[in-house]
């Protein structure tokens, strides 16, 4: 065997096993697609699953598209709102951790830190009782502040460390040009901090969309509810309505899959950061 | 710690200006930088302060649906400490989570490492491949489980399916029925949500592997096996340490993965601290008992925290200390 032969054999062999991978990584996507244009008893209660149905049908989406807008709107709302407050508190304030010298910089870093290894139900079991006394249950405001939790100390500490690679100089120079500090923040800073500002953007629209934790403890459900709720209560104790889910849930994945598909660039960049999840 | 941080070392800093004229000016300045700070502090404040030091108080409270109007609930002692700790479920949840969490980053490691090395390889595609394994990591977490639900059940399931077709069952499992399979299956969706992640973290820890490093090691004649434990694996160790330490945090407070999948059942077999805490709190409403548990929670959690902290060293020197 020749040496380019032995190359493209294992060129080959990693592509079928990289394949592989695949396939049983994004099998279950696959699945609900499928099921989604099912009937409910196709799929449940049905003596076998049938990976290619011989039948399609629309009706689940007619029944999400007509029922279902409201928690599709409500779910919009929640992540961009999470991002909204996500940027508009994190981006000052890793300005100024990374820029100026303040005695409380390394303790503020540090206590950053820990609130990213916080457990969520441990905030939301006492939020309840706060947000009961201030009358913000059953709010978007409460559940975007609540949201923005996943993603405010990892935005701050992203950024933070982003703008400490700028370049000072440049800072400096605009200063010395006669701009005041918050014109060298808007002017210099922002534009170049631009592509870690749109990967904690990205970040926090999908952690306010796929919130469940905060969503299932802050909200009863009678005022507004977002998909991730809605889809639980689809499927509660009197209801195994699996179509009509599995279309809800297609609506639950698309922004993930639009924005890898879109933005992937800035997506893997936030995974390689250590973006951590609820 | 470039995984962690992500930037050079600024080259030149900016120095914080003449401290000697604490002047009209001067004093403006500094209330412009820390404005710049004064949202931040009021959400950590609002949002993780506040809850984190109310949690603590409320576990030493008597807490009752009626004390939920008012804020504050007679003190009770370690009662709710010793009544929840007391409790089966809640001991076997505890043990459940820490095995949870050592086989989940046991098998996410193995997994996201083989596949690591397997896009260090070149071959076509990888690239798109390399994109499409991201998917399981950034789906709605409640989503998975309920997709996890339909692909494990009892009857038309697809998993079940797929073993039949294989000869490997004869009848067909109730995963989510049976309290030894329905953990195996929490375990399985979970291990599938954060081999993504290993997945990317370590393999961009492999592409800084020096080639001319492998190649001089390959030369001196060492084999695959070789270069992997005694050049890949020192090199990378840093990243190793990082990933184990976001898998840990990450995973003893799995929440909607269970909710979605099993609800904590059944008969409570894959209840983990944090949902137990949940249904102390908003099932039984016994505040107090779920915010003691929610304690004991927080500080397994905290174990990480001089470790995340030590690793992120840098972070925390910044240019200044």
């Amino acid at each position: 065997m020749t040496p380019k032969l032995r190359r493209r054999l294992a060129a080959v062999a990693a592509s079928i096993a990289a394949l592989a991978a695949l396939v049983v990584l994004l099998f279950p996507l696959y699945a609900v697609v499928v099921a989604s244009f099912e009937t409910n008893s196709q799929l449940f209660g049905a003596s076998t699953y049938s990976f290619f149905p011989s039948v399609w049908t629309l009706s689940n989406y007619s029944v999400v598209l007509s029922q279902q807008g409201g928690h599709v709107l409500s779910s919009l709302i929640i992540g961009l709102g999470t991002t909204v407050l996500t940027l508009a508190v994190s981006v000052p304030a890793a300005h100024a951790l990374a820029r100026y010298r303040f005695r409380v910089t390394a303790l503020l870093v540090g206590s950053l830190l820990i609130a990213q290894i916080l457990p969520s139900i441990v905030i939301a079991n006492s939020m309840f009782l706060v947000y009961h006394r201030l009358g913000l249950l059953n709010s978007y405001v409460g559940l975007i502040i609540a949201d923005a939790s996943y993603a405010v100390p990892f935005g701050i500490l992203v950024l933070r460390a982003f703008m400490l690679g700028l370049p000072g100089d440049v800072i400096s120079a605009a200063r010395v040009d006669g701009a005041t500090e918050m014109q060298a923040f808007y002017r210099v800073v922002l534009p170049m901090s631009r592509s870690a500002i749109i990967t904690i953007a990205l970040f926090a629209f999908l952690n306010g969309w796929g919130d469940f934790i905060f969503a299932l403890t802050l909200l009863n459900g009678n005022t507004f509810e977002p998909v991730t709720l809605s889809i639980y209560t689809y499927l509660g104790e009197f209801s195994q309505n699996w179509g009509e889910a599995m279309a809800l849930a297609v609506f639950a994945v698309l922004p993930a899959a639009m924005l890898l598909i879109a933005a992937q660039r800035y997506i893997a960049a936030g995974l390689t950061v250590g973006s951590v999840k609820g | 710690m470039s995984v962690m941080t992500g930037a050079p070392k600024r080259a030149t800093r900016q120095t914080a200006g003449p401290v000697l004229a604490l002047g009209h000016r001067s004093r403006m300045r500094r209330l412009v930088r820390w404005a710049f700070l004064v949202p931040a502090a009021a959400y950590v404040l609002f949002a993780f302060a506040i809850p984190i030091i109310y949690n603590l108080v409320l576990s030493f409270e008597q807490t009752s649906p009626a004390t939920v109007s008012h804020l504050t609930a007679p003190f009770a002692g370690w009662s709710n400490y010793t009544t929840t700790l007391k409790d089966p479920i809640a001991d076997s949840a505890i043990v459940r989570t820490f095995s949870f969490t050592v086989l989940s980053l046991l098998f996410q490691f193995i997994i996201g490492f083989s596949l690591a090395l397997l896009f260090n390889l070149r071959f076509p595609l990888r690239r798109f491949a390399r994109s499409l394994i991201l998917v399981p990591w950034l789906l709605p977490l409640l989503v998975t489980g309920t997709i996890f639900k339909f692909l494990f059940q009892l009857q038309g399931g697809a998993v079940n399916q797929i073993l039949h077709d294989l000869h490997l069952i004869g009848q067909p499992i109730g995963y989510l029925l049976s309290p030894g399979w329905a953990y195996v299956t929490v375990l399985i969706t979970n291990i599938w949500i954060g081999v993504p992640f290993f997945t990317v973290l370590l393999y961009s820890a492999l592409q800084d592997v020096p080639a001319e490093l492998l190649e001089a090691a390959r030369i001196d004649g060492a084999g695959p096996w070789q270069r992997l434990t005694r050049v890949t694996l020192p090199i990378i160790r840093p990243v190793i340490e990082v990933v184990f330490v976001l898998g840990f945090v990450f995973t003893v407070k799995v929440f909607d993965v269970v909710i979605g999948l099993t609800q904590g059942g059944p008969a409570n077999s894959t209840q983990l601290i944090a949902t137990w805490a949940y249904n102390l709190t908003f099932q039984n409403f016994e505040f107090g008992q779920g915010a003691a548990l929610n304690t004991v929670l927080l500080l397994i959690a905290l174990v990480a925290a001089p470790l995340y902290i030590w690793l992120n060293r840098e972070t925390l020197r910044g240019d200044y200390l």
